[in-house]
């Protein structure tokens, strides 16, 4: 369940408790394994998991029902839903959870079974900006072009909003490497744990990350430090951009960002001279409505410092999710169809429908993403029915209480997943999933490295794959034959058909290579490839073989602090949870660690708010407001408070944020909003009646 | 139903002009205009804050930023190197000087600023042109013919130690001449510096090989005629030209170039002849709109709310509630005025200013922090706990800090000094050191972790053994290092020995 897809050498045996520990020879995590990989095995035989299917019954409560009656009567809804509504009316959610062969299968079933467009996922909130921004950079996108371990050798290491320490410590070890011979730079609004180990922290405003890029190219063109012979021979679009961003100075981007010019200055020297840098971005400028065009900005500025394609060096973005590069590229995503080919593309749509055996008229095109498909739930929207695989959209999506909202209008609500979660909440058929170690499939973590996950353990009885969810459903719904798989080999077979010449290339991998080679990386377009661990050392994925470079101008985040709400809100993550903390709150050691959300407050705001560590404060955007426990910190920028975004309900962070999307990949504005706080109470006080009289609504 | 463009027209293609097409453009512009943009200078836009390149032998290009074809390729249309005589509001046209009538719905004016010139004695010749080897320095044509004439060893003086002189001194001293900066004013930068501050600035220029003059003026420019003293043998080579400058002491400078720098105003033939409202600029409103329907003004041509700015953050910020307005993407954007920020800095000086330099109100309070040796002056007034205006020379690292303060409104902290030192910011509200956690995926404290070192676990790998720090992520291991090396028990040496 890790990020990084650590290959985990667990032990086959009957007994529990499951004991999960790291592979010291694997070349990814090298035996570092994360505090949630540590304590993976308490879910596996967690006593809340879930063991049957669960209809909703007249009384509102969910109860127990077998799986073909489960089955029998999602079927038989969707099929009426869809008689009334037609086939539009029916939605699929997916995850970056998911394996390889759950995500192609899921997109198949909703264009193929259902016959709808709308299918997307949970990625949508994660990697979507990095994607969008990399096709358009390097015609192509893979978290990273090369391997982990290239980020331990290069001697400037730039981590641009990405808290590897604590949201994929196994990742440090290779940043503890880079660092004791190069320079660590992190830019993030918090001072973090990865911050706390870098040479520098440039702890910029929140929203500034484009500014901040676009000002670090104007200095390395006023500086001569840009690779003129480099852009000559391996770029395209250079002399606009350096038009562009000659009006980003760097006094003004001081203003902007709150980093200093001499900071600026040092940033890309060192990144500039080093014989090789690398820049690596996580969520924090990506989730932003302007986050395609932020990544564009560092594409911009590696690919004018002559980078992009050198020996550890270049440009690349840390994927989230366990499966969150496989995840993007099997087609659960709304415009998507496996192996990273466009479903607006005639070729595209011509080839997958020839695997899937109907005619390319027949597929769908492109559905709406994933905060667009949550918003248009209901009579309104026009999606009557949706069916979520391993995602709790409740509390992981912004503006949350509007998602609930909109979950709580549909006709059908479907979740499978191996706890019930805040969405299951609504849900009107609730199936029970088997988890990471019960069954086999493939994942691609963030190297493009296609690897195996073992089945070690049998599931619980009653408990089923979301295979099963769709095969039992697909079959009701008069495709059977072409969900009839016996093994998730059979189903990884034909994925490998569907890609076969496209963009992420998986026809050359198979089960028995990622075995024997520890893992292949794509693309890979034939059995004896030896697949591709660097991409762009010769070419960039262009017909001319040349990168691109883009015009991006700083804008304003969708809502800024104003004289209401005068503050910035930030989310992100703690180590001990993940994404929207379904199962890690359920592990008794991370729940303990951190039983709660804290909002992080710089002392000087604190002092002005009379705030202290312990005490309660309201934080309200124009969504909603959230009652927080307070910890006041110098980590955090006086004029920014920080939240996860783990925990639902009352607590959920979500509750504020800004669905504002990005134009080109649908990323909605989880980094930036205006909020205000007050003190609602302080540490020590025993009259908690001052919360409930100040309003705690959530 | 197809509605007929309205014809938008910017008289002037400075930088406020490039903000505001750019604004524009981004707010799908041509979907309601046809837009016309009318040049005094030949070419496109450049970016007039950079011109010390051009000056120090950048390639023009190197600071274009909108080169004709970029209009072309965007459906505007540039008249470039045609000067706009006045605008007939009543008939709503365009006069150009060469007599070409240009009709328009909307018209806006930036005409930007003209450089402030000095009746110097002796500076300009019997047609009342500027003698060779006089310069103002304000347009690319300038800067070119500035550096067509500077040769190193010459002498350069410079009039006026402002922001614009000491950069054009800086340029010049790089390029090998010989350079005084002669200054009115009693310091330097004394619109931007308070008195203490302007000479701690003239302390680095000097040290960065430029010579001041303080508290001066010129009296005279001495021509080759003049034979003023120092002047060289080889100033008569050049017929016409300068030789030098007479102070108001009675002093002489030799002098192969003077370049004037003192100041700017705003430019207001074209509105004048237009008959639009002016005092110090062209009077506009929240929405940078004249009195005159249909006719705005933006940039250093125009005056809001009874000031005009010379600087070019302001003429952007205009630039985007005009796009707004004219293109209806935000109808109740609204313009309320500019914070100042001034920013000084290349290799040698440092200076950063913003909002007031000197208390205004009897309760403002100043703060000043003074190191002598290292040249450094940093100076904060407060009002209440709101900042209201500082300056830096020197030492600038707070100013990122200081001008988001200012811009936002936020309080200071209790004592504002923490602002200077960042970094010292909270450092009692932190854990206490004993209590804080190293090792986060396992949870180890500081304290727990030096009890185990003394207790004998002296390597890394044998405090890991023991308390588990360090066999998660490992992200603390270089922690748990320094930690081993600080508190482990030194080996008896005299053991060692034996």
């Amino acid at each position: 369940m890790s990020v990084t897809a650590t290959a985990t050498a667990q032990h086959l045996e009957r007994e529990p408790p499951l004991e999960v520990k790291p592979d010291p020879d694997f070349p990814v995590n090298r035996g570092q394994m994360c505090i949630k990989g540590f304590t993976a095995g308490d879910l596996i035989d967690h006593p809340a998991r879930l063991t049957t299917p669960l209809l909703r019954g007249r009384d509102g409560r969910l109860v127990p029902a077998t799986w073909d009656a489960a089955l029998d009567l999602v079927a038989e809804r969707l099929i009426r839903i869809r008689e009334a509504h037609g086939p539009a009316a029916l939605a699929g959610f997916g995850s970056g959870g998911l394996t390889n062969e759950k995500a192609y299968l899921l997109g198949k079933f909703v264009r193929v079974a259902l016959g709808s467009p709308n299918v997307d996922y949970n990625g949508r909130y994660c990697m979507s900006s990095a994607a969008a921004g990399q096709n358009r950079a390097f015609g192509i996108d893979r978290g990273l072009p090369f391997p982990v371990s290239d980020i331990g050798r290069t001697k400037v290491l730039v981590l641009w909003g990405a808290n590897s320490a604590e949201t994929m410590p196994p990742l440090m070890q290779w940043v503890h490497e880079q660092r004791a011979a190069g320079k660590l730079i992190v830019v993030d609004p918090r001072r973090t744990e990865t911050a706390r180990v870098a040479h520098h922290h440039l702890q910029l405003t929140p929203g500034s990350d484009l500014a901040l890029a676009n000002g670090l190219l104007h200095l390395a063109i006023d500086q001569r430090l840009v690779d003129l012979e480099y852009i000559a021979r391996r770029t395209e679009g250079f002399e606009a951009v350096r038009r562009a961003v000659m009006e980003v100075h760097p006094a003004h981007v001081e203003r902007l960002t709150g980093v200093s010019i001499d900071d600026q200055l040092r940033t890309v020297r060192q990144l500039a001279t080093a014989p090789s840098g690398m820049l690596l971005s996580g969520r924090g400028p990506e989730q932003q409505s302007k986050g395609t065009d932020t990544v564009l900005a560092f594409t911009n500025l590696m690919l004018a410092l002559g980078k992009v394609g050198l020996p550890a060096s270049g440009y690349g973005c840390l994927t989230g999710q366990g499966n969150g590069q496989g995840g993007r590229e099997h087609g659960q995503k709304a415009d998507q169809l496996p192996g990273y080919r466009l479903i607006e593309s005639p070729e595209d749509r011509e080839a997958v429908a020839r695997v899937w055996g109907i005619e390319a008229g027949a597929l769908p095109g492109k559905g709406k993403s994933a905060y667009e498909l949550l918003d248009a739930l209901g009579p309104e929207g026009g999606i009557r029915a949706l069916l979520v695989f391993g995602s709790n959209v409740a509390v992981a999506s912004p503006d949350a209480r509007n998602v609930r909202r909109k979950l709580a209008r549909l006709e059908l609500l479907v979740v499978a997943d191996t706890f019930e979660n805040e969405t299951a909440a609504d849900a009107d058929a609730v199936f029970p999933i088997t988890a990471w170690a019960e069954e086999e499939g493939t994942m691609t973590n963030l190297e493009g490295r296609v690897i195996l996950r073992q089945r070690v353990r049998a599931a619980p009885p009653g408990v089923r794959s979301d295979v099963d969810v769709i095969r039992g459903l697909a079959e009701r719904l008069g495709h059977g034959e072409r969900f009839a798989f016996s093994s998730s080999e059979s189903i990884f077979d034909e994925l490998r058909r569907a890609t076969a010449g496209a963009r992420a290339d998986y026809s050359g991998i198979s089960y028995a290579r990622i075995r024997r080679e520890q893992g292949v990386f794509w693309p890979c377009p034939a059995p004896d490839h030896p697949g591709t661990p660097r991409l762009f050392e010769e070419r960039f994925s262009f017909p001319d073989g040349k990168a691109r470079m883009h015009v991006v101008r700083d804008r304003p985040a969708a809502e800024l602090p104003d004289a209401e709400y005068p503050l910035y809100f930030t989310t992100g993550r703690y180590k001990e949870h993940y994404n929207s903390g379904a199962q890690t709150r359920r592990v008794a050691a991370l729940a303990e660690a951190r039983p709660e959300p804290r909002v992080q407050m710089h002392p000087w705001l604190a002092e002005a708010l009379g705030a202290v560590s312990g005490g309660e404060a309201l934080v309200e955007s124009r969504r909603g407001a959230v009652t927080f426990t307070v910890e006041v910190t110098p980590d955090i920028r006086p004029d920014t408070l920080f939240a996860p975004f783990h925990w639902g309900g009352k607590s959920a962070a979500n509750i504020l944020t800004n669905p504002a999307l990005d134009p080109q990949s649908r990323m909605p504005e989880f980094k930036v909003c205006a909020v205000r706080a007050r003190i609602v109470r302080r540490a020590g006080d025993r009259a908690p009646g001052s919360a409930e009289a100040a309003g705690r609504i959530a | 139903m197809t509605v007929r463009k309205k014809r938008l027209v910017v008289v002037g293609n400075g930088m406020a002009t490039c903000r505001l097409l750019d604004e524009l453009l981004a707010r799908d512009v041509l979907a309601r205009y046809e837009i016309a943009v009318f040049g005094e200078e030949k070419g496109g836009a450049y970016n007039r804050v950079l011109l010390s390149r051009v000056l120090g032998g950048d390639d023009p290009d190197a600071i274009t930023t909108k080169p004709p074809g970029w209009y072309a390729a965007r459906g505007l249309t540039l008249f470039d190197g045609v000067t706009v005589r006045r605008i007939d509001t009543a008939a709503k046209v365009v006069e150009t000087a060469d007599g070409l009538r240009h009709r328009y719905d909307v018209a806006v004016l930036a005409t930007g600023s003209q450089p402030q010139v000095p009746p110097l004695a002796g500076m300009t010749d019997a047609e009342g042109a500027l003698r060779r080897g006089v310069f103002v320095y304000r347009t690319m044509v300038d800067c070119l013919e500035m550096r067509a004439h500077a040769r190193p060893g010459d002498n350069a003086v410079v009039l006026g130690g402002g922001l614009l002189g000491l950069e054009a001194a800086k340029v010049l001293s790089d390029g090998g001449l010989h350079v005084t900066v002669i200054h009115a004013g009693k310091t330097l930068m004394n619109v931007q510096l308070d008195e203490l501050g302007g000479e701690m600035l003239e302390r680095q220029i000097e040290s960065c090989g430029i010579f001041v003059r303080s508290g001066r003026t010129i009296e005279e420019v001495l021509t080759d005629g003049d034979a003023g003293a120092g002047a060289g043998s080889g100033a008569g080579a050049r017929g016409g030209g300068i030789v030098g400058v007479r102070l108001d002491d009675g002093k002489t400078l030799a002098a192969d170039l003077l370049v004037l720098a003192c100041g700017v105003r705003p430019r207001l033939d074209v509105a004048r002849a237009s008959g639009l409202p002016i005092n110090r600029g062209i009077i506009v409103n929240d929405t940078l709109a004249t009195e005159v329907p249909g006719v705005y003004a933006i940039g250093e041509c125009a005056e809001h709310g009874g000031r005009t700015y010379g600087i070019v953050a302001p003429a952007w910020e205009q630039a985007t509630v005009l796009a707004d307005v004219l293109t209806g993407a935000n109808p109740q954007a609204r313009y309320r005025g500019s914070k100042i920020y001034t920013r000084l800095k290349v290799a040698g000086f440092d200076v950063a200013s913003m909002g007031r330099i000197e208390p205004e109100l009897e309760s403002d309070e100043v703060i000043q922090v003074v190191e002598t040796r290292k040249g450094s002056y940093r100076k904060l007034v407060v009002r209440g706990r709101a900042l209201v205006g500082a300056t830096l020379v020197g030492n600038t690292a707070a100013t990122s800090a200081l001008v988001q303060i200012l811009d936002r409104g936020d309080p200071l902290p209790e004592d504002p000094l923490e602002v200077l030192c960042p970094g010292a910011a909270g450092a009692s509200a932190r854990e206490s050191q004993a209590e804080r956690i190293v090792c986060q995926c396992h949870k180890v404290s500081t304290a727990h972790l030096r009890q185990a070192i003394m207790s004998g676990a002296t390597s890394v790998e044998a405090l890991s053994a023991v308390t588990r720090a360090g066999t998660g992520c490992g992200s603390c291991r270089t922690e748990l290092t320094q930690l081993v090396v600080r508190h482990a028990p030194e080996a008896p040496r005299a053991a060692a020995v034996s």
